[in-house]
């Protein structure tokens, strides 16, 4: 305002913006520049605007399925890798189980009547995608049909569908995430952060590992679990690697200094079965806690880092050649490999559990009854649906135990 | 992993035996003409009747699949019968033409479930199934555990893949003509000036080919439609390139090949068939994906989906088929607007 409110009366005055007369007048040509205060740097470009940092942070959240204890995983993977916001769920319920059965197809694999009911209270609750995983089974055609169903069903999202990039791998993946999340995901840092989300993956399974060897020996109800918690907590809000690392270093220390009253020689069970019931407390009514409730040692090879992270197939199946030729499916092997070990080293019993109708778990029972008879170890065989009452299981659970038990007890004397 | 003296342990084999179930339905005439220009003498199982699924229930996980307790029944009858049984695996190595995983695990099952006594397990890896190589590569594994010379095997394989290939051209060759007849047909009804002449009346019959052309599973249903004077034009026939092709239309992530031909069958004929019968042997893994997908998508034709069960006898199979095709007349004479 002001200086266009100079410029008139200025104009006539002054010379200086006529260069007509500037140019052709007799006078000295002298011009005087003063400011007394220092206001810039003395070069042309540092006055330039910045180009902003362009703001990568997209604002649409995204929200996976329920599974196990890995919420923090994908919660870090989405904030720090797509660079979006992660859409927490709250414990699921009856009407979750309820609305995915209703919804697909009768004998479909119970996970993805799970995920389903997932899905649904994650679009009621606000979110913009849904994230589902790609596999070596019906898992890879998973992320299809719970699209056409929620479509059908009237709901309005995005599905970043990882079974959608699995030709090409990796960089599949990527593009997937760039296509349908965030394209201005920064991409050498999405690396590191990818990297740091597969070791909270690890430290998550080291830690659970712990847990399900001593929980079951606490001599302070609850103690374990309250670490536990504290444990996914530090884990939920973690930004960085070194947080994730010095969060899983203070569990530890935690869970370790948590008194013990485990006898020399406990019962021992191992859990094998398809990834996704073995290890989803919600899949499997709480097989975990029930177990180390009658206070035994778990074991469980089966868990993401094992599965996916680290994983090497062929090398995993020479141990156990006698019994399985090829790769026979998804889980297979890591399931007839971990019985073998468990049979090997001396454990007493060995809970098999799957969902109802998951076919390569479904051919590893004939291979495990085998190493059963071989190894003259008990396999409890659990299959699981759509069920929400537990009365059964603990039944047979107790009778498992009942049996192990005794079992030990003939042999020690 | 073979050992080098299996090959010289396997020379006394002169009976391959080849289980009459799952994918003998797809490939069967490349496995016969392979084995027998080697000059070996197969063995098929006999024909899936109550007996074989009986003893492959009493064999089977109670869990599985119906063609998979058919599949152990037949391995169960060749034991004693052959030196060598032939069953493949078949991989996952093409993430959108792989196989259901029970063709992954299926050797390991027998391996597992029967005492062998002796018989020889000729089971090579097809990890790509749509890889040519991977095929030569069975065929060079095979000769190496039955002490062939590489080379005749491969002219015994390549000799194999012709052979094949003819019978799928001329399954597919027999159906267009069928279609061919069918819509000439149906022009000379339409053409009818006293509409007394009823027009045919075409189903496609939707399942995997171990269902679809299985006499004891399937072949109540196949009869009860050719009862109703429908003509039965079976989806697996159809040329299995274009369907494939076709199929990613419906779906990218498909994960399944013959699931894939399938629906690829589907939309090439929805319009040149009156009805659309899918068959699924209950609880087919991929089928209780693919079904769900279908009828919620493929619209236009009317589709009857059915499962059946070893316990499922033929009377309920009728009656459904029987009203679809009421149903499908009905409306062929108008439905309900009839005459206005």
């Amino acid at each position: 305002m002001a200086a266009s409110e100079e410029k008139p009366t200025r104009a006539p005055r002054d010379l200086a913006n006529n260069t007509a007369e500037r140019r052709f007048s007799d006078a000295v040509r002298a011009a005087i520049a003063f400011v007394p205060e220092k206001l810039r740097p003395p070069t042309i470009i540092a006055d330039r605007p910045k180009r902003l940092k362009r703001d990568r942070h997209k604002r649409i959240k995204v929200a996976f399925f329920r599974y196990s204890h890995y919420a923090p995983a994908f919660k870090y993977f989405v904030e720090q890798v797509l660079d979006a916001e992660y859409l927490p769920l709250p414990a699921p319920t009856r009407r979750t189980i309820e609305q995915g059965s209703q919804h697909s197809s009768d004998y479909v694999c119970t996970p993805f009547k799970h995920m389903l009911g997932d899905y649904i209270e994650a679009l009621e609750l606000g979110a913009d995608v849904l994230v589902q995983f790609g596999g070596f089974c019906r898992l890879s055609y998973y992320g299809e049909l719970h699209e056409l169903i929620l479509r059908d069903l009237g709901y309005e999202f995005q599905m970043l569908n990882f079974a959608a990039g699995l030709e090409q791998g990796y960089l599949g993946f990527a593009k997937e995430c760039l296509k349908t999340v965030n394209a201005d995901i920064d991409i050498p840092h999405g690396v590191r952060q990818l990297l740091a989300t597969a070791s909270m993956v690890n430290k998550l399974d080291e830690a659970y590992d712990f847990y399900l060897a001593n929980a079951g020996f606490e001599v302070e109800e609850g103690a374990f679990r309250r670490a536990w918690q504290d444990f996914m907590d530090a884990m939920a809000s973690c930004t960085t690697a070194r947080e994730i690392s010095d969060g899983f270093n203070r569990a530890m220390q935690q869970m370790r200094s948590i008194p013990l009253d485990k006898p020399a020689q406990p019962i021992r069970i191992g859990i094998v079965g398809e990834i996704f019931t073995a290890i989803d407390a919600h899949s499997n009514l709480g097989l975990d806690e029930k177990l180390l409730a009658m206070g035994v040692e778990l074991h469980r090879m089966v868990n993401l880092s094992n599965r996916m992270i680290r994983y090497n197939e062929d090398n995993m199946r020479v141990n156990v050649s006698e019994y399985l030729a090829y790769n026979a499916g998804p889980t297979s092997t890591i399931t007839v490999a971990a019985a073998k070990k468990y049979a090997e080293s001396g454990f007493d019993g060995i809970v098999h559990a799957k969902s109802a109708g998951c076919t390569p778990e479904i051919d590893c029972v004939a291979v495990l009854q085998r190493l059963a008879a071989d190894y003259r170890i008990p396999i409890l065989y659990l299959t699981y649906d759509a069920q929400t009452s537990d009365t059964g299981l603990d039944t047979r659970l107790e009778a498992f135990y009942d049996m192990l038990a005794m079992k030990k007890e003939a042999k020690r004397r | 992993m073979l050992l080098p003296t299996e090959g010289r342990e396997s020379r006394d084999i002169r009976r391959i035996g080849i289980p009459r179930a799952f994918l003998y339905y797809r490939y069967g005439s490349l496995w016969t003409a392979f084995f027998e220009a080697l000059g070996y003498e197969v063995v098929l199982s006999r024909e899936t009747d109550r007996a074989i699924v009986e003893e492959g229930d009493r064999l089977s996980v109670d869990e599985c699949c119906l063609a998979s307790k058919a599949f152990m029944g037949h391995v169960a009858s060749l034991l004693g019968q052959v030196d060598a049984l032939f069953v493949p695996s078949f991989g996952n190595g093409d993430p959108r033409a792989g196989f259901c995983t029970k063709f992954q695990a299926q050797q390991d099952l027998v391996r597992n479930r029967f005492r062998l006594d002796g018989c020889r397990l000729l089971s090579p890896r097809i990890e790509t199934i749509t890889d040519r190589k991977a095929a030569r590569r069975a065929a060079d594994s095979i000769a190496q555990q039955l002490g062939v010379n590489p080379k005749r095997a491969r002219k015994a394989a390549d000799g194999a893949w012709a052979a094949y290939s003819a019978a799928c051209r001329k399954r597919a060759a027999a159906q267009e003509k069928t279609l061919k007849l069918l819509d000439e047909y149906r022009r000379v009804v339409a053409k009818d000036p006293t509409g007394t002449e009823q027009a045919p009346l075409a189903i496609l019959l939707v399942a995997h080919p171990y269902i679809a052309h299985d006499g004891y599973l399937c072949g109540a249903i196949v009869d009860a439609l050719r009862e109703a004077d429908a003509t039965v034009l079976f989806a697996d026939d159809t040329n299995r390139e274009k369907a494939f092709k076709k199929s990613f239309s419906f779906s990218a992530t498909l994960p399944w090949i013959v699931n894939r031909e399938l629906i690829g069958s589907i939309l090439m004929l929805q319009d040149r068939v009156d009805g659309i019968v899918l068959v699924s042997a209950f609880p087919c893994g991929p089928d209780s994906m693919t079904d769900d997908a279908v009828m919620r998508t493929v619209q236009g034709t009317p589709i009857l989906n059915l499962m059946i069960d070893a316990q499922s006898g033929t009377a309920g199979v009728e009656t459904r088929i029987e009203s679809f095709i009421d149903i499908l007349r009905f409306q062929k004479q108008g439905g309900y607007t009839h005459g206005r």
